[in-house]
């Protein structure tokens, strides 16, 4: 007679895996509290100062005249900074995707190119332009555009290599050049998933552009950072509730319209 | 036609973006930046090293932080469990909130409030963070397999050991994957939260942007990036294993 099935349990070793990453995670944890000189005590005496300074908030309407124009723009920033960004990644995309670049060469050097320009954060980008160019919402707009540039064709190019390899292959057979393939078989098939990605990355310039300005690189930051230095906390108070009412509509728009989209 | 017309008009719009000025800035400090980046200053490595273990450490604390915080958040944001969508409404509201805040102003607030130091930039991440891990926690609560909850309350169990043994199991591993992928983020953004004196390698990177010691800021750079890649590496390596 056949033994009846056993219930399944985990084999042994997923147990001292479990063990084992769990020590792993523990004492990352304990070097990093002796590393940053972390101390629970400051976490707790911090979050009532946190409250305590919250309570002091209390938004200053009058200040309101003042925001308009650096508010505008900030959204002017990461409205140019998009679009910009977009034209540069157009070409970076074809060239960076399997499917439709020229060689494995051009490929991978675009593909490290685009790790680099993906792993310095944007705001960092933005400070490094401040350097350059000087204070201003010049900076922003560059920094943002190289920022979102990458950020797209890495997407961009995902998107492409996913693609159905029918058209490509047909257009190909039928003679049609690298251009010509890609205009006809690949942009048909990515480009609502890219304007999708598009209003992603604009939603992610705004918020990068609200904070730029702390570093100079123009728009609503530089202001807020001003009143910081000034404790005018109730204008800063102010100056937040507008950055969160404005962060919010966008991302209600673009999320709306990535709906619709898709 | 519209996004072209207001493209143009935001460019026009906007005071800045002179092309001379572009260009000027660009003569000016084009070659001594190229000369120093690709010039790395050696003698700053072992600082850059320091600050970004420092930087890495801190992104660490505050990941979870974040993540000790979300989980029980999550829960009270995920319809699934609560009885009904709306139920899970003010939790969803409350992500949606926290998340909008920029945490480079909460960086800020915290400075302000606890002092510069790598703690206000932990608690700034931390905070921000939840936003995050909880919206997407509540999103694998939502999405899990219903049958072992209907089991273990079909045997009997109460509602403690639903959530212990239904729940908690199938979404521990998604949840891992998604604290990971927020270390990530993270790591990126303990960067440059120094610049706001809120700890790590910001700091001294941007004293030398400041004196445009392009050099170092190269050193400060690779140093950076490197640490990024790899840590991203490593970080969607075991991703692509827990799911």
């Amino acid at each position: 007679m056949p033994e009846a099935p056993a219930l399944p349990r985990p084999p042994g070793s997923t147990r001292l895996r479990s063990l084992l990453s769990l020590a792993v995670v523990a004492s990352l944890l304990v070097i990093a509290f002796r590393q940053t000189n972390f101390n629970l005590e400051a976490l707790f005496t911090g979050t009532a100062d946190f409250f305590r300074f919250f309570g002091r908030l209390v938004p200053d309407w009058s200040a309101l005249p003042q925001i308009w124009a650096p508010l505008l723009q900030t959204i002017q920033i990461a409205y140019v900074a998009t679009i910009l960004g977009s034209l540069l990644a157009l070409p970076l995309i074809f060239l960076a995707s399997s499917n439709t670049t020229t060689d494995p060469v051009t490929m991978w050097v675009f593909r490290t190119l685009l790790t680099v320009l993906r792993s310095i954060p944007d705001l960092l980008w933005a400070a490094l332009f401040v350097a350059v160019l000087g204070l201003g919402g010049l900076p922003g707009v560059v920094a943002l555009t190289l920022f979102s540039a990458g950020v797209l064709a890495k997407l961009g190019s995902e998107t492409v290599e996913a693609i159905d390899p029918g058209p490509l292959e047909a257009l190909r057979a039928a003679g049609a050049g690298r251009n010509r393939t890609i205009i006809f078989a690949v942009v048909p098939q990515v480009a609502a998933t890219m304007v999708s990605y598009i209003l992603y990355v604009f939603e992610i310039n705004v918020r990068a552009s609200v904070v730029i300005g702390l570093v100079g690189a123009g728009g609503i930051g530089q202001l807020l950072l001003r009143y910081m230095n000034f404790f005018d906390y109730t204008g800063v108070a102010a100056l937040i509730a507008v950055i969160f009412a404005v962060v919010l509509i966008i991302d209600g728009f673009s999320v709306w319209a990535r709906s619709k989209l898709i | 036609m519209l996004l072209v017309a207001l493209f143009v008009l935001a460019l026009v719009t906007m005071d800045l973006p002179t092309w001379q000025r572009f260009m000027t800035g660009m003569q000016r400090n084009f070659t001594p930046l190229m000369r120093g980046l690709v010039r790395p200053a050696t003698g700053v490595f072992d600082l850059a090293w320091t600050s970004m273990v420092q930087t890495f450490f801190m992104a660490v604390l505050g990941t979870a932080l974040g993540a000790t915080l979300a989980f029980p958040l999550s829960f009270f944001a995920a319809g699934n469990l609560l009885g009904g969508t709306r139920w899970a409404l003010p939790g969803k509201a409350l992500l949606v909130a926290i998340r909008t805040f920029p945490e480079l102003v909460l960086a800020i607030i915290f400075v302000a409030a606890a002092g510069p130091g790598p703690t206000a930039g932990i608690m700034a991440m931390g905070i921000h963070s939840i936003g995050y891990l909880g919206k997407v926690f509540s999103d694998v609560v939502e999405g899990i397999d219903q049958g072992p909850m209907e089991a273990i309350r079909a045997s009997g169990g109460n509602q403690l050991h639903t959530f212990l043994f239904a729940v908690v199991p199938q979404v521990l591993p998604e949840f891992a994957s998604h604290v990971l992928y927020r270390l990530e983020i993270n790591l990126r953004a303990a960067t440059i939260l120094g610049m706001v004196g809120a700890g790590g390698i910001g700091l001294p990177l941007i004293q030398r942007l400041q004196f445009r010691r392009w050099d170092e800021v190269s050193m400060f750079l690779l140093v950076i990036v490197g640490f990024i890649i790899v840590v991203d590496a490593i970080s969607s390596r075991i991703r692509g294993r827990l799911v």
